[in-house]
């Protein structure tokens, strides 16, 4: 049954792992490698919302709370808060906004520091994701990449792992040195989050409307010309990996939690091909669970 | 009889549920694979899966079963791997080579692999890059040299080397041999590329390199060097080769200026198979004969 799968993952030259499944029925499942751990990018912003959530619903976090960003301290990227030149002052629940909708490092790594690396792993603990590690945030994976090159500025270490004609640092893409997950373990947290089992009624509604906000269609959502499927996702992109994971409502309600993870053998920034076999791979999933 | 290929389809239908998807994960046609899992049913007594509306699902007897022939298929592979290191006639080499490499610098690294464990036999094959990669992950070769950017799932790689192209155009051309030209000035005939699927990301690169150069003109799909070279002498193609010997009457050999379109080249291997003792070592060995060639 995975083999269609595989076979759009090797046109599109990647490795590809993935798991999908029907919020209705746990049981029904497409696989491919489903169980190894890869470096998660940029998604490990969804488990970090779901832990922010539930220190919201216990009180511990107040989500109006008022935080202001410098531009000299605030970690690098390529989008929202980390582009701006002057200080800005922002709710914490409006970072998680940011974080969510257009991948923001800066808003992404203060919520980290919020919610903590320590009290963040207890919650995916709890929440029953045993193969997914939040190790450090975007900051501290831009400074191990800026170690393992050699060089000072981030753009330079990103633009080695860019460049085709050279060889990739040793290490860079071990799910063991930075933080990593399976795709099972990411669907099981978006089944939770969207059966509202994690988190309260006004936290869950909030996490699913902020994924149906994401500004990025080209990778899941781009398998499904539609405007009547709902697509609701987290990209992660960092070097050559290119992940989304998400939900995708289909015009009777039926839903799917599809985690697809990629490792491209090309190195370039931008690769719509890959972006498009992510589609391509969760919309034969979908028609193979529905 | 139980064979190796029973164990297989047991295996592939188990996990991928569907006669099509196993029969193309084994490398047979779905004729065969029903064939060969009405053999295994008969060979052990029991029916082991429910055939019904494109699905096909494991019975309790398939279940019990499919752990030993999981068991049973990796004993048969560390048999062949035993047998491999045992040999008394020393370790034999299987070198894999994609047609990209250049026949002096696959010559050069045969070479060198003999050089690196004496007494060793060394044997070569000649394959595309998506091909090599799946016979070193099974282990049907020691080492291969392959097309960068691939996907190498769980193999060790060397370091990328770039191998610099001519641009062999016909005489008719009216470019000097031995003239150096720039990409976009090849201009009045397509540029001849191998089929896309032996090695999908390099070649994508490859194709997007070239039009971004070379916006016009187009590509047309040759099975290899020779025909291409034939293409060029009949004056219907031009070809991009890293290999210096290439030649034909009516051919003429231009220089690509900078360098757009290197054919990149690497070494993998597994881990877990290697009989160099130092393998990071010797592959860069290997990969600085290759480039000297």
């Amino acid at each position: 049954m995975s083999a269609r799968i595989r076979a759009v993952f090797e046109d599109a030259g990647v490795r590809g792992w993935m798991h999908a499944v029907a919020l209705d029925a746990p049981d029904s499942t497409v696989e491919v490698d489903a169980d190894t751990v890869v470096p998660m990018a940029s998604v490990y912003k969804l488990p970090l919302l779901a832990g922010f959530g539930r220190l919201v619903d216990l009180g511990e976090v107040d989500p109006r709370r008022q935080v202001t960003l410098d531009p000299s301290t605030r970690t690098a990227g390529p989008t929202g808060l980390s582009l701006l030149a002057d200080p800005v002052t922002m709710s914490l629940r409006d970072l998680a906004v940011s974080m969510m909708t257009v991948s923001d490092n800066a808003a992404a790594d203060v919520l980290l520091d919020v919610v903590g690396l320590r009290r963040l792993a207890e919650l995916l603990e709890s929440f029953g994701l045993q193969r997914t590690w939040v190790r450090r945030g975007t900051a501290g994976n831009l400074r191990d990449l800026q170690r393992r090159t050699g060089l000072d500025d981030p753009d330079a270490a990103l633009a080695v792992l860019a460049d085709n004609d050279r060889t990739d640092p040793v290490g860079v893409y071990e799910a063991a040195n930075g933080s990593a997950s399976t795709p099972r373990d990411m669907t099981t947290l978006l089944r939770r989050l969207w059966t509202g089992e994690l988190l309260s009624a006004e936290q869950t509604t909030f996490v699913q409307a902020t994924m149906r906000r994401q500004l990025f269609l080209h990778r899941l959502a781009s398998g499904f010309p539609h405007d009547g499927v709902r697509v609701a996702g987290k990209t992660g992109t960092f070097g050559a990996l290119r992940h989304e994971v998400g939900v995708v409502t289909l015009p009777g309600g039926a839903a799917f939690a599809v985690a697809v993870y990629t490792l491209a053998a090309r190195g370039d920034f931008r690769q719509p091909r890959v972006d498009a076999a992510i589609g391509e791979a969760a919309r034969v999933a979908v028609d193979l669970l529905r | 009889m139980l064979t190796e290929r029973h164990l297989q389809i047991f295996i592939a239908l188990a996990e991928e549920q569907h006669f099509g998807d196993a029969a193309r994960v084994v490398g047979i046609t779905q004729p065969p694979l029903s064939q060969g899992l009405r053999r295994l049913e008969a060979l052990v007594g029991a029916k082991l899966f429910e055939r019904g509306q494109g699905r096909v699902e494991l019975t309790s007897a398939g279940a019990a079963l499919l752990p030993y022939a999981r068991r049973a298929l990796t004993s048969i592979g560390e048999l062949h791997q035993a047998a491999v290191s045992r040999d008394p006639e020393g370790p034999e080499i299987r070198l894999g080579l994609a047609p990209e490499v250049p026949p002096s610098a696959g010559a050069a690294v045969a070479a060198a692999c003999g050089a690196a464990i004496p007494g060793s036999r060394v044997t070569v094959v000649s394959a595309p890059t998506s091909s090599l990669v799946g016979q070193v992950s099974a282990g049907r070769l020691t080492l291969a040299a392959v097309l960068h950017p691939a996907v190498l799932d769980g193999l060790e790689a060397g370091p990328v080397t770039l191998l610099p192209t001519w641009a062999l155009v016909p005489a008719s051309h009216g470019a000097g041999d031995g003239d150096e030209v720039v990409l976009r000035r090849l201009a009045g005939l397509p540029i001849a590329v191998r089929p896309r699927a032996e090695a999908p990301a390099a070649r994508d690169l490859f194709l997007d390199t070239l039009a971004l150069h070379r916006p016009d003109g187009g590509t047309v799909v040759v099975t290899d060097e020779r025909a291409g070279l034939a293409m060029t002498a009949a004056g219907q193609a031009i070809v991009v080769t890293a290999d210096p010997s290439l030649t034909a009457p009516g051919v003429g050999r231009l220089r690509l200026a900078d360098n757009p379109l290197p054919v990149r080249l690497r070494l993998v291997w597994s881990r877990t198979r290697t009989p160099f003792l130092r393998p990071a070592d010797v592959m860069a060995q290997l990969t600085d004969a290759m480039v000297a060639s």
